[in-house]
């Protein structure tokens, strides 16, 4: 990726938000505090079709294991980060 | 998450099956009539999904070896492999399947379960990859979890996405290792093995497959997809079970490899769970010389395959694979998988219920599982029980078939 470290952050947090705004949040608003599960209601299906997404953009692949530790979008941005920087 | 609010979640689980007047967890084989027939709520039924394929569970040669065996060896061994637990009918068992696969290394787990969490476990370490069909069965997921390797999905069945997903490990798809089933118990269809095989060893990847569905019922002599598949000399692990075509309990890994064995010192499950019984130990054996030695039991359930699916095709349904020995109906609305499987039972015919997340694609399946103890009048019978239970509706709506 051509984005330098500082802006990687907020280009992933927007391509996560792009993915997710089609589906509608309790609060009516999506943020980086969003919680995945609570907040928007994805279903194991719904989160998979996401990720592929993301992973297909960034051409990375997410493991499995790392969802254990995301809970927010920004968990998951905070996961995938480092696999961008991996690819640079 | 306390226990008490784990308690109210699970509450909620049954609930939602209660809701759908649906619990699976209800039915209870009040007598075993034979391998495809059981009294359920006080009425003769027809069992069309318990996985029964060879139908050797009151087969007289298993019945005898098992007696014989537990008046021999006793009730149970009391112990695990690594202790008390190895007689010499566990050390003959292993020595028969070695020979059946002409393979250097057999090991037997307790169930099947434990067996893929087994070698898993044992196998893999943090920071190791592996990449598995994304319909793997949860003890495939479950050993990858508790191993700490980081573990990727490719689409099921998917050789291309197979390929992606190793390409994108760069230098760490070398020693990776590749995991899919033969036959997937849930959909009734099979694994392009030969080119998932030659996909993993392009990159140098471990290939391990998981024959629990098609031991015994695909290949030449009985070896699973692998033989079918023609992969038997490059594939790196095969694990299978012995509660389905071996009318047992316990499972089993062969490898080309002969450190395989050294897993006896390093896989949880084998060295702390107790051994299959000897009677359980006796009953797989005699199975696995039924598989050698009788092919007319595999031919019998080819053709009770091939009826079932011709029968339920020919009324319209959406079935989930081509014919194999598991054949799903697919059923769009959960309510209406819910309604016909309490007709199916009234009327005596037992198939599973299967909805999300069990069933992937996010639509439930009405589950036959076939044996070579069905007569043709049964699964006629099976036939025209799904057409009475689904009243005549175009319902699921035709078209048929996934590819095998």
């Amino acid at each position: 990726m051509s984005s330098e470290p500082k802006d990687l952050d907020r280009d992933i947090l927007e391509t996560l938000l792009g993915s997710l705004e089609r589906f509608p949040t309790k609060s009516g608003e999506l943020t980086a505090q969003t919680d995945l599960s609570a907040d928007l209601s994805l279903d194991s299906v719904s989160m998979m079709e996401i990720l592929v997404e993301i992973e297909d953009h960034y051409d990375i692949s997410l493991p499995l294991n790392m969802m254990a530790n995301v809970t927010t979008v920004q968990d998951l941005v905070d996961q995938i980060k480092p696999l961008v920087e991996s690819t640079s | 998450m306390s226990i008490s609010d784990r308690f109210t979640e699970l509450a909620h689980i049954r609930d939602s099956l209660g809701s759908l007047a649906a619990d699976p967890s209800r039915v209870v084989m009040e007598k075993i009539l034979s391998p495809t027939e059981a009294v359920i709520d006080g009425k003769p039924t027809i069992l069309v999904g318990t996985n029964n394929y060879l139908g050797l569970t009151f087969d007289p040669d298993l019945i005898d070896a098992a007696c014989t065996a537990m008046h021999e060896q006793g009730t149970g061994t009391t112990g695990s492999r690594m202790a008390n637990g190895s007689f010499f009918s566990h050390a003959a068992l292993e020595e028969e399947f070695a020979k059946f696969y002409d393979m250097p290394s057999a090991m037997l787990f307790s169930t099947g379960y434990q067996t893929n969490l087994g070698l898993l476990m044992g196998l893999l370490r943090p920071g190791d990859k592996v990449v598995l069909d994304a319909h793997s069965h949860a003890c495939i997921y479950d050993g990858c979890r508790i191993s700490g390797a980081d573990f990727f999905a490719f689409k099921h069945n998917d050789a291309g996405d197979l390929r992606k997903r190793l390409r994108r490990m760069g230098p760490d798809a070398e020693g990776a290792l590749v995991i899919a089933e033969g036959l997937y118990s849930m959909l009734g269809d099979t694994a392009p093995l030969a080119e998932l095989c030659a996909v993993a060893k392009e990159y140098g990847a471990w290939f391990m497959v998981d024959e629990a569905h098609s031991f015994g019922i695909y290949g030449e002599t009985g070896r699973g997809l692998c033989e079918e598949a023609g992969i038997l000399d490059q594939v790196d692990f095969i694990t299978g079970t012995f509660s389905k075509s071996l009318a047992s309990l316990g499972g089993f890994c062969v490898s080309r490899h002969p450190e395989m064995r050294l897993l006896r010192y390093g896989s949880r499950p084998y060295i702390f769970s107790a051994s299959s019984s000897p009677a359980n130990i006796a009953a797989a054996h005699a199975a696995l010389r039924a598989v050698r030695d009788r092919p007319d039991l595999k031919e019998r359930l080819w053709a009770n395959a091939e009826r079932l699916h011709a029968g339920l095709s020919g009324l319209g349904y959406k079935l989930a694979s081509a014919p194999s020995p598991v054949i799903a109906v697919r059923v769009p609305s959960h309510e209406e998988a819910a309604r016909t499987w309490n007709e199916l039972l009234a009327s005596g015919i037992y198939v599973n219920l299967v909805v999300p997340p069990a069933a992937p694609d996010g639509e439930s399946l009405l589950r036959c599982s076939l044996s070579a103890g069905h007569s043709f009048d049964q699964i006629d019978r099976i036939v025209a029980g799904f057409e009475a239970a689904f009243g005549g509706a175009p319902q699921p709506l035709a078209h048929a078939a996934g590819a095998r």
